[in-house]
């Protein structure tokens, strides 16, 4: 019974989430919805598990429902993969422009006394590396020779 | 081919290049192009160096990819009045005069994008594990974009105003060259290949694509048809 709770919390918030995705990815919020549909109904009707279970050919309904557990898992992997990507494309694109921005403005103070020039590019620096620490965090960029 | 043509921009992509960068900038604008390097986050003082050696620079805050890169110099590029738009390697892989020959293409055979073939020209000291690899990249290209290109990893191309609008990377790392072919092939404007020669030096061989990239490089062009 206490598992059979802790599950069902467990798949409560799947579900939760699947809807909370729905709008953006209807596919992935869908699937997720229907499996922990599946899983929420297998856990309180154990027996009918184990039917299903020996129809597909696995052993125990316990394990069919832990193999429904993980496929959730990697569908929520996987949407968590796509968003990083999208917001890593959100990324290139600020970057992009702060750094077209700031060629523009280099190019038009060329004919400023030096000074400019240098304050400048000393908050640019500054800036740079406030973002790069931030961009550091997670480990993805690349590793720089030192 | 006129040796001065600032209607022709050239960009580089650079990252962490600070030993090479300077002489391929000072070659390229000694013949006469407008260079923009676009130095990609780099720490080892690349920037300063190409904006010594007479190129624009532009800095990305942050390291995003050779991908993204070449997307900024094209955006440059586009926002400063280039009728022709090249890329070139950072390494010193590439050969100046292979400039010419490229945007002569573009206009004499009235294509939009020429594209840099090393096996159709020819290549000094390529390894034979390297010929494999981009065999192998070829064949994946020719059978997803339906290009019947030669040579799909190769960093110079030139392209028109025209050709260079229609691209929109969004692949930050090494799948770019792919995608750079899907949009030509999407584009519908016309391309053609122009041999060109790639000078394999340690140095270039060890900043080029590897073996382990590939893996890497499919499972980049995977997630994005997932996404869309």
């Amino acid at each position: 019974m206490i598992a059979q709770v802790f599950l069902s919390v467990l798949l409560a918030i799947v579900l939760l989430y699947a809807v909370s995705t729905l709008r953006k990815a209807p596919v992935v919020g869908i699937a997720a919805i229907l499996t922990a549909m599946c899983g929420l109904y297998l856990v309180w009707f154990p027996s009918h598990a184990t039917g299903l279970a020996h129809l597909a050919g696995v052993g125990r309904g316990a394990d069919l429902v832990v193999y429904t557990w993980v496929v959730i898992s990697l569908l929520m992997l996987l949407n968590l993969h796509l968003k990083l990507r999208a917001q890593m494309e959100e990324i290139t694109r600020l970057a992009r422009a702060v750094a077209l921005a700031e060629a523009a403005r280099a190019a038009a103070s060329d004919t400023m006394p030096p000074a400019t020039d240098t304050a400048a590019a000393e908050r640019t620096e500054r800036a740079g590396a406030v973002i790069r620490s931030l961009a550091e965090a997670p480990g993805r960029a690349s590793a720089a020779p030192s | 081919m006129p040796s001065h043509n600032p209607s022709v921009v050239v960009v580089i992509a650079a990252y962490n290049e600070a030993s090479v960068i300077a002489d391929v900038v000072a070659d390229v604008v000694e013949a006469g192009y407008r260079v923009v390097v676009v130095d990609d986050g780099s720490r080892d003082g690349t920037g300063p160096l190409a904006r010594a050696a007479g190129a624009t620079v532009v800095t990305h805050p942050i390291n995003l990819g050779q991908g993204a890169a070449l997307q900024t110099g094209f955006d440059w590029a586009l926002a400063h009045d280039a009728d022709a738009v090249v890329t070139f390697d950072a390494d010193g892989q590439h050969r100046v005069a292979d400039i010419a020959r490229l945007v002569d293409t573009l206009r004499s055979r009235a294509v939009d994008y020429a594209l840099g073939s090393r096996f159709l020209g020819s290549t000094v000291a390529l390894p034979t594990s390297r010929r494999l690899l981009l065999a192998a990249a070829t064949a994946f290209t020719r059978l997803t974009t339906g290009l019947a290109v030669t040579d799909t990893h190769n960093g110079l191309r030139a392209m028109t105003r025209r050709g260079a609008a229609r691209l929109r990377l969004r692949q930050n790392r090494m799948a770019h060259a792919s995608e750079i072919l899907h949009q030509i092939a999407r584009s519908g404007l016309p391309w053609t290949e122009t041999p060109v020669t790639i000078e394999y030096s340690a140095y270039s061989l060890a900043k080029g694509q590897r073996m382990g990239d590939a893996l890497t490089i499919l499972v980049d062009l995977f997630a994005h048809r997932m996404h869309r």
